[in-house]
Protein backbone atom coordinates (compact mmCIF):
# COMPACT_ATOMS: atom_id res chain seq x y z
CA UNK A 1 0.00 0.00 0.00
CA UNK A 2 3.00 2.33 1.16
CA UNK A 3 4.48 1.15 -2.10
CA UNK A 4 1.44 2.49 -4.15
CA UNK A 5 0.96 5.73 -2.65
CA UNK A 6 4.74 6.40 -3.46
CA UNK A 7 4.17 5.47 -7.18
CA UNK A 8 1.37 7.53 -6.91
CA UNK A 9 3.34 10.54 -5.13
CA UNK A 10 5.88 9.74 -7.93
CA UNK A 11 3.13 10.02 -10.85
CA UNK A 12 1.55 12.42 -9.70
CA UNK A 13 5.12 14.73 -9.08
CA UNK A 14 6.01 14.04 -12.85
CA UNK A 15 2.13 15.06 -13.73
CA UNK A 16 2.81 18.18 -12.39
CA UNK A 17 5.86 18.87 -14.86
CA UNK A 18 8.57 17.69 -11.90
CA UNK A 19 11.08 15.97 -14.09
CA UNK A 20 13.47 14.46 -11.49
CA UNK A 21 10.14 12.34 -10.28
CA UNK A 22 10.88 10.23 -13.35
CA UNK A 23 14.52 9.33 -12.12
CA UNK A 24 12.59 7.82 -8.69
CA UNK A 25 10.50 5.50 -11.02
CA UNK A 26 13.57 4.72 -13.09
CA UNK A 27 15.79 4.15 -9.57
CA UNK A 28 12.68 1.85 -8.18
CA UNK A 29 11.90 -0.16 -11.08
CA UNK A 30 15.20 -0.26 -13.81
CA UNK A 31 16.14 -3.58 -12.13
CA UNK A 32 13.11 -5.32 -12.15
CA UNK A 33 12.46 -3.94 -15.81
CA UNK A 34 16.09 -5.15 -16.83
CA UNK A 35 15.29 -8.61 -15.26
CA UNK A 36 12.09 -9.26 -17.13
CA UNK A 37 13.57 -7.85 -20.35
CA UNK A 38 16.46 -10.29 -20.17
CA UNK A 39 14.21 -13.17 -19.04
CA UNK A 40 11.68 -12.25 -22.07
CA UNK A 41 14.32 -12.12 -25.02
CA UNK A 42 15.99 -15.08 -23.92
CA UNK A 43 18.47 -14.43 -21.40
CA UNK A 44 20.59 -12.21 -23.63
CA UNK A 45 22.54 -10.63 -20.85
CA UNK A 46 23.00 -7.06 -22.21
CA UNK A 47 19.48 -5.70 -22.52
CA UNK A 48 20.56 -1.66 -22.22
CA UNK A 49 19.09 -0.54 -25.24
CA UNK A 50 15.54 -2.22 -24.81
CA UNK A 51 15.80 -1.14 -21.16
CA UNK A 52 16.34 2.51 -22.81
CA UNK A 53 13.51 2.15 -25.09
CA UNK A 54 10.87 1.04 -22.38
CA UNK A 55 11.87 4.07 -20.05
CA UNK A 56 11.77 6.27 -23.33
CA UNK A 57 8.19 4.99 -23.86
CA UNK A 58 6.92 5.18 -20.06
CA UNK A 59 8.62 8.87 -20.05
CA UNK A 60 6.59 9.73 -22.84
CA UNK A 61 3.45 7.76 -21.82
CA UNK A 62 3.64 8.06 -18.30
CA UNK A 63 0.92 11.91 -18.53
CA UNK A 64 -1.50 9.26 -19.75
CA UNK A 65 -1.14 6.29 -16.91
CA UNK A 66 -4.58 6.73 -14.97
CA UNK A 67 -3.02 4.62 -12.25
CA UNK A 68 -5.94 1.73 -12.88
CA UNK A 69 -3.34 -0.74 -12.43
CA UNK A 70 -0.06 -0.62 -10.40
CA UNK A 71 2.80 1.50 -11.93
CA UNK A 72 5.11 -1.51 -11.54
CA UNK A 73 2.52 -3.62 -14.30
CA UNK A 74 2.28 -0.62 -15.93
CA UNK A 75 5.52 -0.71 -16.71
CA UNK A 76 5.89 -4.46 -17.09
CA UNK A 77 3.45 -4.39 -19.68
CA UNK A 78 5.72 -2.07 -21.57
CA UNK A 79 8.67 -3.93 -21.27
CA UNK A 80 6.44 -6.79 -22.41
CA UNK A 81 5.18 -4.79 -25.79
CA UNK A 82 8.96 -3.66 -26.02
CA UNK A 83 10.69 -6.90 -25.88
CA UNK A 84 8.11 -8.28 -28.99
CA UNK A 85 9.05 -5.28 -30.57
CA UNK A 86 12.28 -5.91 -30.22
CA UNK A 87 12.73 -9.63 -31.07
CA UNK A 88 10.26 -9.10 -33.98
CA UNK A 89 13.22 -6.51 -35.61
CA UNK A 90 15.59 -8.81 -34.54
CA UNK A 91 14.38 -11.49 -36.55
CA UNK A 92 13.62 -9.12 -39.46
CA UNK A 93 16.89 -7.99 -39.47
CA UNK A 94 18.24 -11.41 -39.30
CA UNK A 95 16.39 -12.52 -42.40
CA UNK A 96 17.62 -9.86 -43.94
CA UNK A 97 21.19 -9.99 -43.65
CA UNK A 98 21.71 -13.35 -42.90
CA UNK A 99 21.08 -16.48 -44.92
CA UNK A 100 18.42 -19.11 -43.94
CA UNK A 101 20.91 -22.05 -43.25
CA UNK A 102 22.97 -19.55 -40.95
CA UNK A 103 20.14 -18.71 -38.47
CA UNK A 104 20.65 -19.25 -34.87
CA UNK A 105 18.92 -18.70 -31.67
CA UNK A 106 21.21 -16.78 -29.31
CA UNK A 107 24.96 -17.32 -29.10
CA UNK A 108 24.96 -20.19 -26.33
CA UNK A 109 26.66 -18.99 -23.04
CA UNK A 110 28.73 -21.25 -20.66
CA UNK A 111 27.16 -22.31 -17.87
CA UNK A 112 27.94 -23.28 -14.36
CA UNK A 113 28.74 -26.43 -14.23
CA UNK A 114 28.00 -27.03 -10.74
CA UNK A 115 23.60 -26.43 -10.75
CA UNK A 116 23.43 -27.29 -14.78
CA UNK A 117 25.62 -28.36 -17.61
CA UNK A 118 25.64 -26.25 -20.44
CA UNK A 119 23.90 -28.39 -22.76
CA UNK A 120 21.15 -28.41 -20.84
CA UNK A 121 20.77 -24.74 -19.96
CA UNK A 122 20.94 -24.08 -23.82
CA UNK A 123 18.43 -26.80 -24.45
CA UNK A 124 16.30 -25.27 -21.81
CA UNK A 125 16.97 -21.93 -23.39
CA UNK A 126 16.42 -22.93 -26.81
CA UNK A 127 13.13 -24.29 -25.64
CA UNK A 128 11.68 -21.08 -24.16
CA UNK A 129 12.92 -19.38 -27.32
CA UNK A 130 11.39 -21.69 -29.73
CA UNK A 131 8.12 -21.10 -27.78
CA UNK A 132 5.43 -18.18 -29.53
CA UNK A 133 5.59 -15.33 -27.59
CA UNK A 134 2.21 -15.44 -26.88
CA UNK A 135 3.11 -18.99 -24.87
CA UNK A 136 6.87 -18.03 -23.90
CA UNK A 137 5.07 -14.42 -21.71
CA UNK A 138 2.68 -15.95 -19.15
CA UNK A 139 5.61 -18.58 -18.59
CA UNK A 140 8.04 -16.05 -17.94
CA UNK A 141 5.71 -13.86 -15.76
CA UNK A 142 3.90 -16.82 -14.20
CA UNK A 143 7.27 -19.11 -13.29
CA UNK A 144 10.12 -16.62 -13.56
CA UNK A 145 8.63 -13.32 -12.30
CA UNK A 146 6.02 -15.27 -9.65
CA UNK A 147 3.83 -12.88 -10.68
CA UNK A 148 -0.17 -13.42 -9.62
CA UNK A 149 -2.84 -14.48 -12.60
CA UNK A 150 -4.70 -11.62 -12.02
CA UNK A 151 -1.56 -9.38 -12.65
CA UNK A 152 -0.13 -11.57 -15.55
CA UNK A 153 -3.74 -11.20 -17.24
CA UNK A 154 -3.93 -7.63 -16.72
CA UNK A 155 -0.46 -6.86 -17.86
CA UNK A 156 -1.33 -9.36 -21.24
CA UNK A 157 -4.63 -7.82 -21.10
CA UNK A 158 -6.20 -10.92 -21.53
CA UNK A 159 -8.89 -13.48 -19.57
CA UNK A 160 -7.43 -15.71 -16.42
CA UNK A 161 -8.95 -18.27 -18.45
CA UNK A 162 -7.59 -17.71 -21.60
CA UNK A 163 -4.24 -17.29 -19.86
CA UNK A 164 -4.57 -20.62 -18.23
CA UNK A 165 -5.15 -21.86 -21.36
CA UNK A 166 -1.72 -20.43 -22.62
CA UNK A 167 0.00 -21.57 -19.50
CA UNK A 168 -1.20 -24.88 -20.06
CA UNK A 169 -0.15 -25.36 -24.07
CA UNK A 170 3.27 -23.33 -22.89
CA UNK A 171 3.89 -26.47 -20.73
CA UNK A 172 2.97 -28.83 -23.33
CA UNK A 173 5.17 -27.41 -25.20
CA UNK A 174 8.21 -27.32 -22.85
CA UNK A 175 7.28 -31.12 -22.01
CA UNK A 176 7.68 -32.04 -25.05
CA UNK A 177 10.62 -30.40 -26.07
CA UNK A 178 11.98 -30.61 -22.49
CA UNK A 179 10.92 -34.33 -21.99
CA UNK A 180 14.34 -36.14 -21.08
CA UNK A 181 15.33 -33.55 -18.75
CA UNK A 182 11.37 -33.49 -16.49
CA UNK A 183 11.49 -37.15 -16.63
CA UNK A 184 15.66 -37.46 -15.04
CA UNK B 1 4.08 -32.40 -10.52
CA UNK B 2 4.85 -31.61 -14.12
CA UNK B 3 4.33 -27.90 -13.70
CA UNK B 4 6.80 -27.91 -10.46
CA UNK B 5 9.17 -29.51 -12.64
CA UNK B 6 9.01 -27.14 -15.73
CA UNK B 7 9.30 -24.50 -13.24
CA UNK B 8 11.99 -25.64 -11.38
CA UNK B 9 14.53 -26.37 -14.61
CA UNK B 10 13.09 -22.54 -15.68
CA UNK B 11 14.02 -21.26 -12.27
CA UNK B 12 17.28 -23.18 -12.36
CA UNK B 13 17.97 -21.92 -15.88
CA UNK B 14 17.45 -18.35 -14.84
CA UNK B 15 19.93 -18.56 -12.01
CA UNK B 16 22.40 -20.03 -14.27
CA UNK B 17 22.10 -17.06 -16.93
CA UNK B 18 22.43 -15.10 -13.67
CA UNK B 19 21.28 -11.04 -13.44
CA UNK B 20 21.60 -8.64 -16.29
CA UNK B 21 24.30 -6.51 -16.65
CA UNK B 22 24.10 -3.33 -14.31
CA UNK B 23 21.77 -1.01 -16.19
CA UNK B 24 22.42 2.81 -16.48
CA UNK B 25 19.29 4.27 -17.65
CA UNK B 26 20.10 7.83 -18.85
CA UNK B 27 17.50 10.23 -17.82
CA UNK B 28 19.15 13.23 -20.46
CA UNK B 29 19.20 10.94 -22.87
CA UNK B 30 15.73 9.55 -22.03
CA UNK B 31 14.17 13.08 -21.54
CA UNK B 32 16.52 14.44 -25.15
CA UNK B 33 14.76 11.24 -26.87
CA UNK B 34 11.09 12.36 -25.40
CA UNK B 35 11.51 15.70 -26.97
CA UNK B 36 13.03 14.25 -30.36
CA UNK B 37 9.82 11.89 -30.38
CA UNK B 38 7.33 14.83 -29.62
CA UNK B 39 8.80 16.91 -31.92
CA UNK B 40 8.73 13.88 -34.50
CA UNK B 41 5.01 13.18 -33.32
CA UNK B 42 4.40 16.88 -34.40
CA UNK B 43 6.53 17.04 -37.35
CA UNK B 44 4.90 13.56 -39.13
CA UNK B 45 1.59 15.21 -39.28
CA UNK B 46 2.74 18.44 -40.17
CA UNK B 47 4.94 17.54 -43.02
CA UNK B 48 2.26 14.53 -43.99
CA UNK B 49 0.11 18.17 -44.04
CA UNK B 50 2.68 20.50 -45.98
CA UNK B 51 3.32 17.23 -48.41
CA UNK B 52 -0.95 17.17 -48.53
CA UNK B 53 -1.17 20.63 -49.28
CA UNK B 54 1.75 20.29 -52.16
CA UNK B 55 0.15 17.20 -53.67
CA UNK B 56 -2.96 19.20 -53.69
CA UNK B 57 -1.35 22.77 -54.80
CA UNK B 58 0.66 19.82 -57.90
CA UNK B 59 -2.70 18.39 -58.57
CA UNK B 60 -4.55 21.89 -59.18
CA UNK B 61 -1.92 23.11 -60.87
CA UNK B 62 -1.99 20.07 -62.88
CA UNK B 63 -5.39 19.94 -63.71
CA UNK B 64 -5.18 23.61 -64.31
CA UNK B 65 -2.88 23.17 -66.44
CA UNK B 66 -4.55 20.42 -68.25
CA UNK B 67 -7.96 22.49 -68.62
CA UNK B 68 -5.32 24.93 -70.60
CA UNK B 69 -3.77 22.16 -73.06
CA UNK B 70 -7.47 21.75 -73.31
CA UNK B 71 -8.55 25.02 -73.80
CA UNK B 72 -5.49 25.03 -76.50
CA UNK B 73 -6.18 22.22 -78.24
CA UNK B 74 -9.68 24.06 -78.31
CA UNK B 75 -8.70 27.08 -79.74
CA UNK B 76 -6.20 25.37 -82.40
CA UNK B 77 -9.31 23.51 -83.30
CA UNK B 78 -10.84 26.74 -83.59
CA UNK B 79 -8.31 28.54 -85.47
CA UNK B 80 -8.28 25.78 -87.79
CA UNK B 81 -11.64 25.73 -88.61
CA UNK B 82 -11.83 30.08 -88.95
CA UNK B 83 -8.80 28.94 -91.48
CA UNK B 84 -11.13 26.70 -93.00
CA UNK B 85 -13.81 28.94 -93.25
CA UNK B 86 -11.94 31.92 -94.17
CA UNK B 87 -10.21 29.87 -96.65
CA UNK B 88 -13.69 28.42 -98.47
CA UNK B 89 -14.79 32.36 -97.90
CA UNK B 90 -11.31 33.51 -100.25
CA UNK B 91 -12.51 30.78 -102.59
CA UNK B 92 -16.15 32.35 -102.78
CA UNK B 93 -15.41 35.87 -103.04
CA UNK B 94 -12.93 34.67 -105.85
CA UNK B 95 -15.28 32.86 -107.49
CA UNK B 96 -17.97 36.15 -107.32
CA UNK B 97 -15.46 38.51 -108.66
CA UNK B 98 -14.56 36.57 -111.40
CA UNK B 99 -18.19 35.86 -112.24
CA UNK B 100 -18.85 39.95 -111.96
CA UNK B 101 -15.59 40.27 -113.77
CA UNK B 102 -17.45 37.80 -116.78
CA UNK B 103 -20.55 40.03 -116.19
CA UNK B 104 -19.00 42.96 -116.54
CA UNK B 105 -16.88 41.85 -119.88
CA UNK B 106 -20.15 40.75 -121.28
CA UNK B 107 -21.81 44.17 -120.54
CA UNK B 108 -19.24 45.69 -122.04
CA UNK B 109 -19.09 43.42 -124.74
CA UNK B 110 -22.66 43.90 -125.48
CA UNK B 111 -21.97 47.62 -125.45
CA UNK B 112 -19.10 48.24 -127.58
CA UNK B 113 -21.85 45.88 -129.88
CA UNK B 114 -24.50 47.95 -129.50
CA UNK B 115 -21.77 50.81 -130.19
CA UNK B 116 -20.31 49.09 -133.37
CA UNK B 117 -23.96 48.18 -134.26
CA UNK B 118 -24.53 52.51 -133.71
CA UNK B 119 -21.69 53.32 -135.89
CA UNK B 120 -23.00 53.58 -139.43
CA UNK B 121 -22.17 51.78 -142.13
CA UNK B 122 -19.24 53.99 -144.17
CA UNK B 123 -20.46 52.82 -147.82
CA UNK B 124 -23.93 53.95 -147.00
CA UNK B 125 -22.20 57.59 -145.92
CA UNK B 126 -20.24 57.64 -149.07
CA UNK B 127 -23.49 56.42 -150.96
CA UNK B 128 -25.24 59.25 -149.08
CA UNK B 129 -22.33 61.63 -149.45
CA UNK B 130 -22.42 60.92 -153.25
CA UNK B 131 -26.27 61.01 -153.00
CA UNK B 132 -26.11 64.89 -151.65
CA UNK B 133 -23.32 65.87 -153.53
CA UNK B 134 -25.85 65.00 -156.90
CA UNK B 135 -28.52 66.40 -155.42
CA UNK B 136 -26.87 69.32 -154.96
CA UNK B 137 -25.56 69.49 -158.52
CA UNK B 138 -28.69 68.67 -159.59
CA UNK B 139 -30.48 71.31 -157.49
CA UNK B 140 -27.82 74.12 -158.61
CA UNK B 141 -28.26 73.01 -162.50
CA UNK B 142 -32.11 73.69 -161.82
CA UNK B 143 -31.60 77.07 -160.27
CA UNK B 144 -29.37 77.64 -163.27
CA UNK B 145 -31.92 76.63 -166.24
CA UNK B 146 -34.79 78.06 -164.21
CA UNK B 147 -33.78 80.87 -162.11
CA UNK B 148 -31.30 82.27 -164.17
CA UNK B 149 -31.85 81.22 -167.66
CA UNK B 150 -28.69 79.81 -168.22
CA UNK B 151 -29.05 76.32 -170.56
CA UNK B 152 -25.72 75.81 -171.16
CA UNK B 153 -24.45 76.00 -167.67
CA UNK B 154 -27.12 73.97 -166.48
CA UNK B 155 -26.53 71.11 -169.13
CA UNK B 156 -23.42 71.03 -168.55
CA UNK B 157 -24.34 70.65 -164.56
CA UNK B 158 -26.88 67.95 -165.42
CA UNK B 159 -24.21 66.02 -167.73
CA UNK B 160 -21.82 66.52 -164.95
CA UNK B 161 -24.01 64.42 -162.38
CA UNK B 162 -24.78 61.82 -165.31
CA UNK B 163 -20.87 61.24 -165.62
CA UNK B 164 -19.65 61.72 -161.78
CA UNK B 165 -22.73 59.70 -160.13
CA UNK B 166 -24.29 57.59 -162.62
CA UNK B 167 -25.50 55.22 -160.02
CA UNK B 168 -27.54 57.65 -158.16
CA UNK B 169 -31.32 58.45 -158.75
CA UNK B 170 -29.97 62.39 -159.49
CA UNK B 171 -28.63 60.44 -162.80
CA UNK B 172 -31.78 59.86 -163.42
CA UNK B 173 -32.84 63.41 -162.34
CA UNK B 174 -30.40 64.62 -164.58
CA UNK B 175 -31.21 63.17 -167.18
CA UNK B 176 -34.96 63.73 -167.35
CA UNK B 177 -34.24 67.11 -167.04
CA UNK B 178 -31.80 67.05 -170.21
CA UNK B 179 -34.42 65.48 -172.37
CA UNK B 180 -37.05 68.21 -170.50
CA UNK B 181 -34.40 70.84 -171.85
CA UNK B 182 -34.01 69.59 -175.19
CA UNK B 183 -38.27 69.02 -175.44
CA UNK B 184 -38.55 72.72 -174.11
CA UNK B 185 -36.29 73.76 -176.47
CA UNK B 186 -37.81 72.10 -179.65
CA UNK B 187 -41.72 73.65 -178.53
CA UNK B 188 -42.18 77.04 -179.81
CA UNK B 189 -45.54 78.70 -179.79
CA UNK B 190 -47.27 80.48 -182.65
CA UNK B 191 -44.66 83.55 -182.55
CA UNK B 192 -42.14 81.45 -182.74
CA UNK B 193 -41.48 81.72 -178.86
CA UNK B 194 -40.95 79.03 -176.27
CA UNK B 195 -43.58 77.58 -174.53
CA UNK B 196 -41.79 76.03 -171.15
CA UNK B 197 -40.59 78.30 -169.22
CA UNK B 198 -38.15 76.68 -166.87
CA UNK B 199 -39.35 78.46 -163.82
CA UNK B 200 -42.86 77.71 -163.66
CA UNK B 201 -41.97 74.06 -163.08
CA UNK B 202 -41.21 72.31 -159.45
CA UNK B 203 -37.68 71.48 -159.16
CA UNK B 204 -38.86 68.23 -157.32
CA UNK B 205 -41.77 66.41 -157.71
Amino acid sequence: MAEKNDDECLVNQFNQGNDSAFDGIVKKYSADVAVLANRLLGWPGDVEDVVQDIFLAAFVGLKKFRGQCSLKTWLFTITINKCRSYRYKQMLWRRQTIPKRSFRLPQDRPADRELMDSETFNRIRRAMMALPAKYREPVVLRYLQELSTTEISRILDISENALQVRLSRARERLRRDLAELIEQ
Amino acid sequence: MTEERIKNLLQKADEIAGQPEPIFVDISAVRRRARKKRLASLAVPLTAAAMLLVALGIWKFVAKTGETVQEQEKIASLQAQIQQLQARTDATLRLIQEVLEDERRQRRLNELQTELANIPDPLEEIQKQVDNTAFILVYQADRMYRELNLKDTAVQAYNRVIELFPETRWADVARQRLSEIQKNYQKKDSKGDLLWKPQNAPLFS
